[in-house]
């Protein structure tokens, strides 16, 4: 039987959430499973080029803690989900026209493209859907 | 013949030592073993319910001084 996709819609800029998205996409991609990740709104900031830690990873308790303890960066997860698994990233089109932003602001070999939620939410119905 | 390949993964946390057990898999051949060192104690669940899902095998868990010591064979 084939694996049930995994979508994961990501808004929030916050570390904890960040760090929670990176690890279901990698360690889901990793299990054989297909992931697709469609981020936006402020999760959008932790994704550009050249940030300082402290800068792109901002959040509450639990991200002084991931900070403290150098638990995996969640940048880096996603992209060994990507070399070992099958997962891709989308940028949420609607965003980046707002903000007049291209893919080139942000990190290499993370997005896959841009992509609108219309299509995304379409692609979604034929598996598991999760938000952040 | 059956090569071990050691990972010490000591002081990462989940899922730092699977991540790093999956990308030394790629690397060694069928039937050769990995033996990953770990002192996060949700790696020790979390990587033998790895290896049953994508149908690799478990060799064995044993507890070191401070880290586990989780042995994985290359299956397929």
């Amino acid at each position: 039987m084939a694996a049930n996709p995994l979508y994961i819609l990501l808004a929030s800029g916050e570390h904890e959430k960040l760090q929670m998205a990176a690890m279901m996409a990698s360690v889901g991609a990793v299990s054989e499973r297909p992931v697709e990740m469609f981020v936006s709104m402020n999760a959008l900031l932790a994704f550009e080029k050249d940030l300082p830690a402290e800068r792109r990873y901002q959040g509450g308790k639990f991200s002084k803690v991931l900070k403290e303890k150098r638990a995996p960066d969640a940048l880096t997860l996603l992209r060994q989900g990507k070399e070992l698994g099958d997962l891709k990233l989308w940028a949420c089109s609607m965003a980046l026209d707002m903000e007049g932003w291209e893919l080139d602001r942000f990190e290499d070999g993370l997005f896959d493209g841009a992509r609108g939620l219309t299509k995304f939410l379409s692609d979604a119905e034929t598996g598991q859907f999760i938000s952040l | 013949m059956t090569e071990r390949t050691k990972i010490d993964a000591r002081g990462a946390y989940c899922p730092g030592p699977l991540m790093e057990l999956i990308a030394t898999l790629k690397l060694v051949q069928i039937g050769d073993e990995i033996d990953v060192w770990s002192s996060d104690k949700g790696s020790v669940r979390d990587i033998p319910e790895w290896v049953k899902k994508v149908r690799h095998e478990m060799v064995g868990i044993t507890q070191q001084d401070g880290y586990w010591s989780i042995v994985v064979r290359k299956a397929k």
